[in-house]
């Protein structure tokens, strides 16, 4: 067990906890966006930036990625991490004046305005469409390419173009809409800011309903080894 | 150190505007760029602050300049870093094009605060300071250009250079924070054509190389540095288990055709870039295999040889002829291949042939007494070597530590190493020691053999001197002194002498046309390979004396470019990178005012096969990353990029 102090205020923690999860034993609340607590964390928005003091050292590090050390203080709501928040929440703000999620936030964190030049645009590259594709679903359909202005999220098709599956979970997991799944009869559209895919469903034989991307259950079937014609009948029908 | 007048580099400020030149205060110690000629440079920026030399030089488009090359290198990872450098750059081409307002200097250092203080790499936390430093000492001249006092901005002309520490260790400068960014983002194939740009050898050098990279990396003075030959490894293997082999881009093929002599790693990197840019080249190999010292010099239980011959077999790909079993100077003469149309010759021959070590009875031909790199090449090619009972190896190297290894796995039953000086001057790699030893060799420290001993023509022992150590040599090392009287008789029946090697030069026709240094090895111009015969180029063992890898590869790759050069231009000038290179020389890479706390993230670690199943047999004695390993791994890159933009004098 590790003892650190968060808000003056003392928590045992196991090892390789973060200080978001520490945070949270205490019911203190932190703004985070790209985290998901079944995903691994990356630190990418910077809202839930604190302060840590480390022998005697300050420094803003984000509560998500940070695993607490013995004797470490944790400031959640000093000066230096407010404004820092403040700062990704603007600059998020301006990239991304659309996302309501992106709105709700700021204004938590006390943004209204950005004073800075808005973009409207999308993505705001916080990687969690990336980490849920490999992490969750098992592919890696959608990759980080590119540096600096080019930077964006594509699908991957250097390796294998028929990578993505078409579960839609990226466009779930999605904050701020930049990637959008349509189902649209036989047919489900998954686009993202450049790009789009489109998938074939599958029709129940019972309902005759197009029910789920044949690819996807192509996927499971495998996976899961099931007999083949096992997804021939969706699951209101079976 | 010439006298500056204005610096901030390092936190430490000499401000030395409106002084006359004999009030100049110094900027000494400031472990400033020392390698370029100041009369010729006007100005510097860098992650650490900024210099200027002449006054002419307008600070805010230098600072512009710098950070249009620090927003080429921001990854996207962080969105502060991400967003708030491409305001800064949009910021400050808004002021120096005379739109800017009073505001915009409060908002640039609101930014380049926020992004120093939170971005997430290294990189992003230094990559703001000079311009908070500009905004701090010449605000002026922000203010100048909001308020139009300054019609027109003198634009200087500015040179770039990116490193980083781990970059600047490496002599072929890999980009390494760049392909470990690439295994961050599951992009292997990239990841290993941005290590094939440097390295033609990826699978190779990600098992053998000596990683200067990885004591330059800055994590390790946190909690150990990252397994950069690991990563390196993990996407060359990853590209062979796919069944994947890389494209090269197909150069228009071009007439002339260069000679390589000797298929080493040298010889391989230069042909590998010279075929890249289209040239028809051909290597001349003595021996029956290709590879050099990495084939019959390192034992496969380091590196199996399949890891080899498919890192050759893709540099054939790009139109490389290998012909073996060609010795130039017995089967044709360095004439021939001038008269076959040859327009360059490269010689990289390598360090192959034993020194002697001095002691009494070692020109005997005695049965039982082999060189080291005669017995590790018989090992290589798989010749019979009958396994004796008590062996002794003489010498601290590499060379001597892999006889033994490979000893222990021939059957050999009583392995020894005797060296002159002690474990600390050992030149061998520390962890090849500590394995040789855990598989059974014995080490003797502070002896040497003084004579050969024999009977019937066998070898039968040696007899030694105990050593003392005395003043450091011209190596730095501490030179061993025998001690009077002090001899003792060390029995085997092998003795193999693995004390170091030169280059068997006695091919080279006429000896005067190509100089040599100190009649072992040949003489260039290390910036460029040049020997001083014309057309005739030379690097790698043969040059420098017995060297690692790397340096073979690098040397290899500036060979390729002066040969280009040559070929193109019909003489040689200094290339760009080298300039460059020689430009930074002085300043201290590492070294950054902004502190940092890294949380704890150890090493991942790989596992060894078990010591018991090495005896009998050459299998891979380390294992590599897994994909997911190596995922984790690249997540500790802290990325210390450094940009560096200096603008020249008129």
């Amino acid at each position: 067990m590790v003892e650190l102090t968060i808000d003056n205020q003392r928590v045992k923690v196991k090892e390789g906890t973060t200080i978001l999860e520490a945070a949270d034993k205490l019911n203190i609340s932190i703004p985070t966006l790209c985290h998901h607590e079944n995903l691994t964390p990356l630190g990418s928005c910077r809202l839930c930036t604190v302060e840590v003091i480390v022998d005697g050292t300050s420094k803003l590090t984000t509560a998500c990625t940070f695993p607490v050390e013995q004797g470490i203080k944790v400031r959640t709501t000093s000066r230096k991490a407010l404004e820092a928040r403040r700062l990704a929440a603007e600059l998020l703000l301006a990239k991304c004046p659309t996302s309501v999620k992106v709105r709700n936030l700021a204004k938590e964190i006390g943004v209204d305005k950005p004073r800075i030049k808005v973009r409207e645009e999308d993505c705001i590259l916080c990687d969690l469409c990336v980490r849920t594709c490999r992490e969750i679903v098992g592919r890696q359909a959608i990759k980080f390419i590119n540096r600096g202005l080019n930077q964006s999220v594509e699908p991957h098709v250097d390796l294998s173009p028929d990578m993505c599956i078409g579960c839609g979970s990226c466009a779930y997991v999605c904050p701020t809409g930049a990637i959008k799944m349509e189902d649209k009869g036989d047919t489900r559209v998954i686009h993202g800011p450049k790009w789009e895919i489109e998938f074939k469903l599958k029709k129940c034989k019972v309902c005759g309903n197009y029910w789920a991307p044949e690819e996807q259950l192509e996927y499971i079937t495998k996976s899961l080894d099931l007999p083949p014609g096992f997804f021939d009948v969706c699951p209101n029908c079976r | 150190m010439s006298k500056v007048i204005f610096s901030s580099w390092a936190g430490k400020t000499v401000d030395n505007r409106g002084l006359g030149v004999e009030q100049h205060a110094y900027a000494r110690d400031l472990g400033l760029p020392s390698g370029y000629d100041h009369t010729k440079v006007a100005a510097f920026m860098g992650w650490d602050g900024f210099v200027v030399w002449d006054e002419k030089i307008n600070v805010v488009d230098m600072a512009h300049a710098y950070i249009k090359e620090v927003q080429k290198i921001s990854c996207g990872e962080c969105m502060v870093g991400y967003i708030g450098i491409g305001v800064i750059a949009d910021t400050l081409a808004k002021i120096l094009g005379g739109k800017g307002g009073e505001e915009d200097i409060d908002l640039l250092q609101w930014l380049a605060n926020g992004v120093k203080e939170n971005a997430r790499c290294t990189f992003g936390q230094t990559a703001p300071i000079p311009i908070i430093d500009s905004i701090k000492y010449y605000r002026d001249e922000y203010l100048k250009l909001i308020k139009k006092n300054r019609k027109t901005v003198p634009k200087s002309s500015y040179k770039v250079m990116v490193t980083a520490p781990c970059m600047e260790a490496c002599p072929a400068h890999l980009d390494i924070p760049g392909y470990i960014e690439l295994i961050r983002n599951h992009r292997y194939g990239e990841s290993l054509s941005l290590i094939r740009d440097g390295v033609c050898l990826p699978g190779v050098i990600g098992r053998v190389c000596t990683a200067p990279c990885e004591e330059a990396c800055r994590r390790a003075q946190y909690d150990g540095h990252v397994c950069i030959r690991l990563l390196k490894r993990c996407v060359a293997d990853w590209e062979m288990n796919s069944g994947l082999t890389p494209s090269f881009a197909k150069p228009r093929k071009s007439k002339e055709k260069i000679a390589i002599i000797g298929a080493g790693p040298a010889g391989l990197a230069c042909s590998y870039n010279l075929a890249l840019k289209g040239y028809r080249v051909t290597i001349f190999e003595e021996l029956p295999i290709a590879g050099g010292m990495a084939a019959v010099g390192i034992p496969q239980y380091r590196l199996p040889t399949k890891i080899l011959d498919r890192d050759i077999e893709l540099i054939e790909k790009t139109g490389v002829e290998i012909r073996l079993n060609t010795k130039i100077g017995k089967d044709l003469e360095m004439g021939d291949l001038w008269k076959g149309g040859y327009k360059a010759i490269f010689i990289a021959i390598g360090a192959h042939k034993g020194r002697k070590m001095g002691a009494e009875g070692e020109d005997k031909d005695y049965e039982g007494f082999v060189d080291g790199m005669k017995f590790l090449q018989d090992v290589n090619l798989g010749r019979v070597i009958e396994p004796k009972n008590r062996i002794l190896i003489v010498g601290g190297g590499d060379v001597a530590v892999d006889c033994a290894r490979s000893c222990l796995r021939l059957g050999f039953r009583d392995v020894n190493i005797v060296y002159r000086r002690s474990r600390v001057e050992m030149p061998a790699r520390k962890a090849e020691i500590e394995e040789a030893e855990k598989e059974g060799v014995k080490i003797s420290y502070l002896a040497a053999p003084t004579k050969i001993l024999a009977k019937d023509g066998k070898v039968i022992g040696a007899e030694c001197i105990k050593m003392a150590l005395g003043e450091p040599d011209s190596s730095g090392r501490r030179r061993p002194i025998p001690i009077k009287g002090s001899e003792f008789v060390m029995e085997a029946d092998m003795i193999i002498p693995a004390i170091g090697q030169q280059p068997d030069l006695s091919f080279l026709p006429v000896r005067d046309q190509i100089k040599l240094a100190k009649q072992l090895t040949i003489e260039t111009d290390i910036t460029t390979c040049q020997t001083s015969g014309e057309g005739i180029f030379a690097g790698g063992d043969c040059v420098t004396g017995p060297a690692v890898l790397i340096d073979a590869l690098a040397s290899g790759n500036k060979a390729a470019q002066s040969i280009d050069q040559y070929i193109r231009k019909g003489k040689v000038t200094q290339g760009e990178d080298t300039k460059l290179e020689s430009a930074v020389k002085g300043i201290n890479i590492s070294a950054q005012r902004e502190q940092e706390i890294i949380p704890r993230e150890m090493p991942q670690i790989t596992s060894q096969l078990p010591l018991k199943k090495r005896i009998g047999n050459f299998r891979e004695v380390e294992n590599g990353f897994n994909t997911e390993a190596a995922l984790e791994e690249a997540k500790r890159c802290l990325r210390c990029y450094r940009v560096m933009v200096w603008a020249t004098a008129e």
